[in-house]
């Protein structure tokens, strides 16, 4: 696989990861700013070695084992779920219908829970390690399933996901080394929204082609998919608009 | 870690519990029709699956948008 190709397969596990990398940073920054660097960045090691063992195993057993036809449908499948669930929240926020995410009262939600926990100066910060540990396992474990997905189509998919997947956990580790604040300026709804037309056109794809389903174009197929989903994804953002003009900010849980 | 799944599944089973019904219906109709339906419907099952679920994700919303103004009026 030559450079550019590279860099076209590796662009959507790219965005896809560094929207969960920017939730995870958010976490670790605050633990670093409270409680001091040593036990986050153990806890962050620790969470990258697990998540890389889990990949490896995972990612490659699948690739490697299960049949091809049927890795697509299950991956196809799997995209699809959390991929247009993603999309929903994605199209509800930018309606107004439920609360936008922001990192920075996440930050500071988080910097108050953390400083009423009190740190003990003598010993290892355990809490520090265990909260880092935590936040970058589990928005880890999405950016796995990102580049288990993205890679389901053999070996030099799985290849440039992982490429993008690393390369986005740098960038935002860099910036957010760099800034030493959460990464407010990441138009995380905007990402989410397109990763989440991303992971589900990837789906459709994927499903189809478990089907043996000729695309017109092959993959690149993928971009009239994207497409589809984004203009729906607008219009039903409008739709929501018209049904409630001045917006709701319910619950997720309640809509 | 288990709190973290649990949240996913339960995000996708009861919260979004008709959205994920709604796609798994669609998979296994598209997987029927493009395993029996004859040719035609084999090569167009991607487009059709597609729009199956764009169909799905607008009448999910359209449902969503109307629950909430419930909510919020009552």
């Amino acid at each position: 696989m030559d450079l550019v190709s590279l860099l076209i397969a590796a662009t959507p596990a790219f965005i896809a990861s560094a929207v969960e990398f920017v939730e995870a940073t958010t976490i670790v920054l605050a633990v670093g700013v409270t409680r001091g660097w040593r036990a986050p960045l153990l806890g962050t090691l620790a969470a990258a070695v697990a998540l890389a063992v889990i990949i490896a195993l995972l990612g490659v057993t699948l690739v490697n084992v299960v049949p091809e036809h049927a890795l697509k449908m299950f991956v196809g499948s799997l995209l699809l779920l959390f991929g247009l669930r993603w999309l929903r929240k994605a199209i509800l926020r930018f309606a107004g219908i439920i609360a936008l995410h922001d990192e920075e009262v996440i930050y500071q939600k988080e910097l108050a829970e953390l400083r009423a926990q009190g740190l003990s100066r003598s010993e290892f910060d355990k809490v520090g390690a265990v909260v880092a540990f935590k936040a970058v396992l589990l928005e880890g474990l999405e950016v796995a399933f990102i580049v288990i997905a993205f890679g389901a189509g053999g070996t030099q998919a799985l290849n440039a996901a992982i490429v993008g997947a690393i390369a986005a956990g740098i960038v935002v580790i860099l910036l957010g080394i760099a800034l030493r604040h959460p990464l407010t300026m990441v138009p995380e709804n905007w990402m989410k929204f397109g990763v989440g037309a991303m992971l589900s056109a990837f789906g459709v794809f994927w499903f189809a082609e478990g089907l043996e389903v000729q695309w017109p174009g092959d993959a690149l197929a993928l971009l009239p998919i994207i497409g589809a989903f984004l203009i729906v994804s607008y219009l039903s953002a409008r739709m929501l608009a018209m049904i409630l003009p001045e917006g709701a900010h319910v619950n997720a849980r309640n809509v | 870690m288990l709190k973290g799944v649990w949240e996913n599944v339960y995000g996708l089973l009861v919260e979004d519990g008709q959205l994920a019904v709604g796609i798994v219906v669609s998979l296994v109709v598209i997987w029927a029709a493009a395993t029996y339906g004859g040719s035609a419907l084999h090569e167009n099952a991607g487009w059709l699956l597609l729009a199956l679920l764009l169909a799905l994700v607008v009448v999910n919303l359209y449902a969503a948008g109307h629950n909430a103004r419930h909510k919020i009026s009552a």
